[in-house]
């Protein structure tokens, strides 16, 4: 800091971020307590919580077989449709193109909410039955923005006299695609990929109108369980959640620069 | 390699995400906005004749109530938004490299992290046993209720959205030169002084773009007034969920959201316009 | 006459870590006066600037502004003006009001305002320019607003960071021609940091040369420039041919010293200087000092000539530099004005080299 900054402002950020992770920190403890009434500061080490959550059958299958899988294949189309949407916007001219960007944005502007409903009233109305298909469509509308940030901003800095000069080296554009352009982008790709992983993992508004009896995710899943008052259970899944969002946001820190895609 | 006519390329890259897109939002929207043009039928969802029905009733008593409600929740939220988010933002966009990678990663990894965990771990906190009463008692004072209040939904709301307040306006301070702050305290202002005057003007663009996305973001918010509210005092989003899922009433459903969605949609569109105008005016210097 | 001190740095300090460091860096400015801090980027000049504005703390030493403890006080209280590098103009308020930020903020009335922010409009020129915003001006008139807005306060000192670095050519010289009739005219203490030793020469009354965090020299510009104390300075400013050598000889009326190469020099002394026979010394010599003659031989005293061959001539239009090597293996650079007796002179010619013993320098090594 190069002017002098007040003397409150440190103390003051302080309590801000402990105000911002206090609830995060809250619930690591409570999934380490022995106690089944939420207690904090726990009053002992277990690990019984853990153990609750992969024996419960309804947990384990919205982790591994709903969320883990909806999340992988999200971010695998995702990925792919975006990539492909981002090369079409950076590098061609053609008339309506920043429409056609603002229009392919348009999700993030969209309240996740209800785009949640209007996805249920339609699926409903062509009599389409909920499953982790539904879900994972759902999901893609709203990831695959945050890949064609990534990889756009990761194109613009790109020169693209690399793939000029792969071509008059003999390579046709397809090749000079392949060998040149998308290795030099594999930061953005993959920065990309884990964020459409995130966001569709952690989703919950979307997956509350989307999920059925067999497709519950996760949070969904954590959602009822507090309605209902479940037990600390609800706790150990999500520090486990927790814990994998963190180090996902710390690989994409590490890889690329987290600012160009929130 | 920016083909100008070579067509055939860009659409086939193009293409499929547009025509995703199509199918799964402009429609979905589409049949909303039909929806809402529909009377409601308990026995079978909707009528085929038309009605503005479910739009006038949106001006009687209960859904002016709850819109009122929504609307001014959203205000204070964004309010203490700012006021929480401003230091925050300064404290960001001027801190060293290296503490300000680790402190926006402390900030955006919450973000990432389902609104229902966050929301699990207030309930936890301001909960009739909870950290926050537990202090309370601690001072001798008698344990209050927080939960299921307005004043929790919006704790919540302001937890989960001051990120969204903070980027934009770290983005706004991080253009202002240092030595303008420099020159203003040197021509005898001090911080306060410096930060009224010279920060804030600067960094208006930033901030009309924040309180528009969070404003946004917290009158369409269901996890959180869900949970930690109570169905009297509801949100808009809490009531578009009870009528889709639980009463069915699909068409009252949907011309609620499609006025969330063009009012939602209208303040995101401003906060873009703010924030390329005023990218653009800066380019221009 | 006796000129009072008006602002005193003693020791100043300020560690950044265990290798880096700037000063301890001690000197005085007079009332009045235009006193230059020169050096290359890295020599400490900037940081001892901001020490004094208030940006950084001083880790030893203190700074006193009139006899008063200066780097006690916060920057926003303390009364010296700074004209920052890229100028740091407001860039929401418009000309009038960048330079009355500091006026409305002491609270004076507006009238008192307008009045005051005119009258230093008209001393630099820019009276119909008060209602244009500072991206509507060139560089030129910005840096005259950034002047105005600290000259409007009326402080005791005012402080230039590098101010013309970031203009053309032109107009560098062209301001730089204007800041001092403007200093002249006011009579204002001046504090200049700059890296252009064409700059410090032209404008200032004396001038500090640093290097490293410490004060190699203090002095006017001719002090500087014909009796550097260290190498450095002596290459720092202008350019000059440097020789090891060693003193052989020493008496009342001068010295007689021989390069490495064996070549014999006689120098007069040097006013305050005392150097021990036997002791190795630099031989310093300025390139327009350096005269060259066709051959005609014969010495006068007080001159020393050597025969030499001229390796390369470099036109300049203006000047003419030439390199030439000395009988004794000594390659020295002179440089000439084109003027008629310089022209014709050309690579493997003999001539003779002409050194006035009073143009010699000797610094200790």
């Amino acid at each position: 800091m190069s002017a002098r900054s007040p003397r409150l402002l440190l103390p003051f950020v302080v309590v801000a971020y402990s105000g911002l992770l206090a609830p995060l920190v809250v619930v690591i403890a409570v999934s380490f307590g022995p106690s089944a009434a939420f207690e904090f500061p726990p009053r002992g080490l277990t690990l019984h919580w853990f153990e609750a959550f992969f024996a419960s059958q309804a947990f384990v299958t919205a982790f591994f077989r709903v969320s883990l899988l909806v999340g992988l294949l999200s971010a695998a189309l995702a990925t792919v449709l975006g990539t492909s949407a981002a090369l079409g916007l950076v590098r061609f001219r053609f008339f309506g193109r920043e429409a056609v960007e603002t229009f392919f944005l348009a999700p993030l502007l969209v309240p996740e909410i209800l785009l949640g409903a209007a996805l249920y009233l339609l699926y409903a109305r062509l009599a389409i039955q909920a499953s982790v298909w539904t879900l994972l469509w759902g999901h893609l509308v709203i990831c695959t923005p945050y890949v064609i940030r990534s990889v756009t901003a990761g194109l613009v800095g790109l020169d693209p006299r690399l793939e000029e000069a792969a071509m008059s080296l003999g390579a046709t554009r397809v090749q000079a695609f392949f060998k040149v352009t998308l290795p030099l982008l594999r930061s953005s790709l993959l920065s990309g990929a884990i964020f459409a992983f995130i966001i569709s993992f952690s989703d919950i508004n979307l997956a509350l109108f989307l999920s059925g009896p067999e497709s519950t995710s996760l949070p969904v899943h954590i959602f009822s369980q507090i309605q209902w008052q479940g037990d600390p259970t609800i706790a150990a899944a999500s520090s486990l959640q927790i814990v994998i969002i963190g180090m996902l946001i710390l690989l994409v820190q590490r890889i690329f620069r987290l600012r160009l895609i929130v | 390699m920016e083909g100008t006519g070579t067509r055939p390329i860009w659409t086939f890259l193009i293409g499929p995400y547009a025509l995703f897109l199509l199918f799964l939002l402009v429609v979905p929207f589409a049949n909303v906005a039909v929806y809402s043009f529909h009377p409601y039928s308990p026995t079978k969802v909707f009528l085929p004749e038309l009605t503005l029905d479910n739009y006038t009733r949106l001006f009687d008593l209960y859904y002016g109530r709850l819109f009122v409600r929504t609307l001014r929740l959203g205000l204070i939220t964004t309010v203490v938004c700012v006021v929480l988010g401003y230091p925050l933002a300064y404290f960001l966009a001027r801190a060293l490299p290296r503490v300000q990678a680790l402190c926006l990663f402390l900030l955006i990894m919450p973000l990432m992290v389902s609104a229902v965990i966050r929301v699990f771990g207030w309930i936890v906190i301001l909960g009739r046993k909870g950290l926050a009463n537990q202090a309370l008692a601690a001072l001798g004072l008698e344990p209050v209720r927080l939960l299921y209040s307005e004043t929790a939904v919006v704790i919540g709301l302001v937890n989960i959205f001051v990120p969204f307040m903070v980027l934009p306006i770290m983005a706004s301070i991080e253009r202002i030169p240092p030595s303008l702050e420099e020159a203003a305290q040197n021509l005898g202002a001090n911080w306060y002084q410096m930060f009224w005057r010279t920060i804030l003007p600067l960094s208006l663009p930033g901030l009309i773009s924040g309180c528009l996305l969070v404003f946004s973001l917290s009158i369409s918010a269901f996890v959180t007034p869900a949970l930690m509210g109570n169905a009297r005092e509801r949100m808009v989003g809490q009531q578009i969920y009870d009528e889709v899922l639980v009463s069915f009433n699909w068409p009252g459903a949907s011309s609620l959201a499609l006025t969330l969605v063009l009012l939602t949609v209208g303040l995101m569109f401003c906060a873009l316009f703010a924030t390329r105008h005023a990218s653009r005016r800066e380019a221009a210097r | 006459m006796p000129r009072s001190v008006e602002l005193e740095v003693c020791e100043l300090t300020k560690r950044y870590s265990q290798e880096v460091s700037v000063g301890p860096i001690s000197f005085e400015v007079y009332e009045g006066e235009f006193f230059s801090l020169l050096g290359p980027s890295g020599c400490g000049k900037t940081t001892t600037l901001r020490c004094i504005a208030g940006f950084e703390e001083l880790s030893q030493g203190s700074i006193k502004l009139r006899g008063e403890r200066l780097d006690r006080k916060p920057p926003h209280r303390r009364d010296v003006g700074l004209v920052f590098q890229n100028y740091a103009l407001f860039p929401h308020l418009t000309v009038f009001d960048n330079i009355a930020f500091g006026l409305k903020l002491r609270r004076l009335a507006k009238s008192e305002i307008a009045e005051r922010v005119g009258r230093v409009l008209q001393l630099v020129d820019l009276a119909d320019m008060a209602a244009r915003f500072p991206a509507q001006l060139s560089g030129g008139q910005q840096q005259r607003v950034a002047i105005a807005r600290s000259l409007v306060l009326e402080p005791r000192i005012l402080m230039f960071d590098e101010p013309l670095s970031n203009l053309d050519f032109k107009l560098r010289t062209q301001m730089r021609e204007d800041l001092r009739n403007l200093q002249r005219r006011l009579g204002k203490t001046s504090i200049y940091v700059t890296h252009d030793q064409t700059e410090a020469l032209a404008l200032s009354d004396r001038i500090a040369v640093l290097s490293h965090g410490r004060i190699e020299q203090i002095g006017t510009p001719s002090d500087i420039y014909e009796r550097p104390a260290t190498a450095f300075v002596a290459e720092f400013i202008g350019s000059s041919n440097m020789l090891r050598a060693r003193i052989v000889e020493g008496g009342d009326s001068g010295m007689i010293v021989v390069t490495d190469a064996g070549l014999r020099l006689c120098c007069s002394l040097p006013a305050n200087d005392e150097f021990d026979a036997s002791e190795d010394v630099s031989i310093l010599l300025r390139p327009e000092r350096v005269q060259v003659e066709t051959p005609r031989g014969g010495t006068s005293p007080g001159q020393n000539r050597v025969s030499a061959r001229i390796a390369d001539v470099t036109y300049l239009g203006e000047d003419l530099h030439l390199s030439v090597d000395l009988v004794s293996g000594d390659r020295l650079r002179a440089s000439l004005k084109n003027a008629n007796a310089a022209r014709g002179w050309a690579p493997q010619q003999a001539v003779e080299i002409v050194i006035d013993a009073a143009d010699i320098r000797l610094l200790r090594r």
